[in-house]
């Protein structure tokens, strides 16, 4: 993907000072404007300075935790939050989630997928994502105008329902997405607890556009959370 | 019997007195056929006859009354105590003398037979005991016999036992069934006092004529604090080097203070059941060197395990990159990038090794507790091939049925599993050679199994595969910390599931799990 032509800010929020230093070369050799700062306080003071255009935040900090920074800054910071979480700490990343914040990359991550995650979340903060008639995912093929699906060109059927959680999770690609949000998205708000059924949609939607439909390679159960539509 | 002596002696003074009066009745008129010092050897047999039948006192009772009968009846004066014939005085002083000395000897001998039967009793009580008392015996089980056979020798219809618990406190074990009198306020207190004090209290006086045994040193009741004498006993539990409790004997169901042969076999009861309680306890601190001994050679094959299973790849990096940054020497852009794919294959390693040891730390310290939910096995394995690099991921095939029932499971720790053993599947094969996944369904469980076409894993090792630390003859050539498999089955017998390896035709091996079916009950 080319580089965006105004940069993106982005601030980097974590004490460790080896990690700020490799996040800042990965996202500035890609065209991204970074900014970081060393604890919670400071990042938040950095964010009513320079509103940014997206917040990378580690959740194991001294002083002020990631969970509450993430729920002090959600308060009031419309910009998408990406959190930095531990192998084993799954229980933060769910509360990450709860508190506002819009996905997670565990530790120690690839630069491939820390720039998928910052490519997602960017481009469904600047409303791409929703406005995109047409949306490749591999071999998928999701035109939302037409509601149509194909996979390496082959019409795929879907019903009402499973197309426009489809729709939701491509246009939500490489993000996770809770099954709170599909529900209220799809069914509406009064819907949020339904998860059940939702499962069975899943299922459903899987048989119908995974190559294998018994091992999906696109829609993958992110556990405890929702799911996401993996593009790579 | 001891127990019954003072029952005994009372009617035993009314055998005397009634023996004494009958036997005057039936000499009377006989008076004039015999001469008087006769009628004393008549007596004298029936002094003998009461000290057999009633021991030591009624006899004594007997000589006397037959001293009197004797002298009032039969000596001239005829019905006075007045002797006239001065000689009569020495007959009646001999008879008397003669008397007592006859019955004291025979009582003692019918009581020295009477205490050798309960003495018997007790010690084929007591052995029967210790029959039960095997090291393999139950705790629960010895004290619930304790205290039936406590309440059978003593009368009392309130047994109970205190054990001191880990912090010193005696606590009630058990009681006999339906009573609670052991739990008011001042046995309570008494009982504290006599396991710290190590005394006995309310336990009746030894008889001067038992002979010394273990038999506990004890104070009375205000003794020990309490305002009033009470019929109750507390019996502490002690061997020579430790207290492990309290026996409390409550009162007799008749009112009446315990006796001292009923309390000397509770207090042998008491002591054979501390013995048992503190060979118990030695055993139990045995076990628990031993298991901490375990811990600690466990711990020592963990630290080297672990600082070759990071110290391989560290090296290996720091080689590379120090190499990659040395002066003077002009890298071309591909064998830079070369270099640098070796340093990622080696930091894969490395947080892998890291990522297994977390992973059994959090099982050891019991922090890695399942969320289980309900799954289809291929959204679990849609997670797990995702993270496989292209290349791996096209070496594995899976398979599975249509209708294969959901599985009842935590999603990670399942990830974790199925990643332990594809991982090992594409590391100990060839290159090219092919991984397959497989599933089925039996009656009552779901079959997962992952297989290669390595060398596989000879009879000898199967068992060993799972143990941590452990890795197979094929291992020696690849890298891993040897506690994949360990995490594998610690999370499959978490989950009540089962996992084997067997071989595959022509060579290759099949890691089989079995888990309960969700869909079927109980799982």
């Amino acid at each position: 993907m080319a580089a965006p032509e105004k940069p993106a800010t982005i601030l980097v929020i974590d004490d460790e000072a080896q990690i700020r230093r490799a996040l800042d070369s990965i996202l500035s050799t890609r065209g991204y404007r970074v900014i970081s700062a060393s604890d919670g306080p400071e990042g938040i003071s950095l964010v009513i300075e320079h509103s940014p255009d997206l917040i990378i935040l580690d959740m194991a900090m001294p002083a002020m935790s990631g969970l509450e920074v993430c729920r002090e800054l959600r308060a009031w910071c419309a910009a998408p939050m990406l959190v930095l979480s531990v192998h084993g700490a799954d229980a933060d990343k769910i509360a990450a989630l709860d508190a506002g914040a819009d996905d997670y990359v565990t530790k120690p991550f690839s630069a491939g997928e820390l720039l998928a995650r910052v490519r997602a979340l960017l481009r469904r903060a600047s409303g791409q994502a929703a406005a995109a008639p047409v949306i490749t995912i591999g071999e998928l093929e999701v035109s939302i105008a037409q509601r149509r699906v194909r996979r390496e060109g082959q019409e795929i059927e879907l019903t009402r329902t499973e197309f426009d959680i489809l729709a939701y999770l491509a246009q939500n690609a490489d993000l996770v997405v809770t099954s709170k949000m599909i529900l209220e998205k799809v069914w509406g708000p009064e819907y949020g607890a339904d998860t059940q059924t939702l499962r069975v949609h899943i299922s459903h939607l899987r048989k119908k556009i995974e190559p294998h439909p018994s091992v999906p390679r696109y829609l993958l159960t992110e556990p405890g959370v929702g799911f996401r539509l993996a593009a790579g | 019997m001891e127990r019954r002596r003072p029952l005994l002696e009372r009617r035993g003074h009314a055998v005397a007195v009634t023996m004494v009066a009958a036997a005057t009745a039936a000499f009377y008129p006989g008076r004039e056929y015999f001469a008087k010092g006769q009628w004393a050897l008549l007596y004298l047999l029936l002094v003998v006859l009461v000290a057999a039948v009633s021991g030591v006192r009624p006899a004594l009772v007997a000589a006397a009354l037959s001293f009197l009968a004797w002298n009032f009846f039969f000596l001239p004066p005829y019905g006075t105590f007045h002797v006239a014939d001065p000689k009569d005085w020495l007959s009646l002083l001999v008879f008397l003398a003669v008397g007592v000395l006859m019955g004291w000897q025979t009582g003692r001998l019918r009581e020295r037979e009477a205490q050798a039967r309960a003495r018997e009793q007790e010690t084929a009580l007591l052995n029967r005991f210790s029959a039960r008392l095997v090291s393999d015996a139950v705790v629960a089980d010895v004290v619930e016999l304790l205290i039936k056979q406590a309440a059978g020798i003593t009368s009392a219809e309130c047994i109970a036992l205190f054990l001191a618990d880990e912090f010193g406190e005696p606590r009630e074990l058990a009681a006999s069934p339906g009573v609670s009198c052991h739990r008011s306020p001042e046995v309570r207190r008494l009982v504290d006092w006599a396991y710290r004090n190590a005394k006995a209290i309310g336990l009746p006086a030894r008889p001067t004529t038992a002979e010394s045994g273990d038999w506990p040193i004890s104070v009375s009741h205000p003794e020990a604090g309490l305002q009033a004498d009470r019929s109750d006993v507390f019996l502490p539990l002690q061997t020579s080097t430790h207290q492990s409790g309290v026996l409390y004997v409550g009162q007799r169901a008749d009112g009446r203070p315990h006796h001292y042969a009923d309390m000397r076999a509770a207090v042998a009861l008491t002591n054979q059941v501390s013995v048992f309680l503190e060979r118990k306890r030695l055993q139990e601190i045995a076990v628990q060197a031993d298991a901490l001994r375990e811990a600690e050679r466990m711990k020592s094959t963990l630290v080297s395990g672990v600082s070759h299973e990071l110290k391989t790849p560290l090296a290996s990096l720091t080689a590379t990159i120090t190499g990659l940054l040395e002066g003077g020497v002009r890298w071309d852009e591909a064998r830079v990038r070369e270099e640098l794919r070796a340093v990622e294959q080696d930091l894969i390693r490395l947080g892998s090794s890291i990522n297994s040891l977390l992973d059994l730390s959090r099982l050891e310290a019991s922090e890695w507790r399942p969320r289980f939910e309900v799954y289809e096995l291929g959204e679990i394995l849609g997670t797990v091939l995702s993270k496989l690099p292209p290349g791996q991921r096209a070496r594995v095939s899976v398979t599975l049925p249509e209708n294969l029932p959901h599985i009842h499971v935590d999603f990670d720790q399942w990830v974790r599993v199925l990643e332990h053993l594809l991982g090992n599947a594409l590391q100990y094969s060839g290159p090219e050679s092919p991984v397959r996944i497989g599933a089925a369904a039996t009656v009552s469980e779901v079959r997962i199994w992952v297989e290669d076409e390595g060398p596989g894993i000879g009879p000898e090792e199967r068992g060993r595969v799972f143990d941590r630390f452990y890795r197979g003859k094929a291992a020696t050539q690849t890298s891993g910390t040897g506690i994949g498999l360990a995490i594998t089955r610690e999370i499959v017998q978490f989950h009540k599931g089962r996992i084997w390896v067997e071989d595959v035709a022509p060579h290759g091996a099949r890691f089989v799990m079995a888990l309960p079916r969700a869909d079927v009950g109980g799982g």
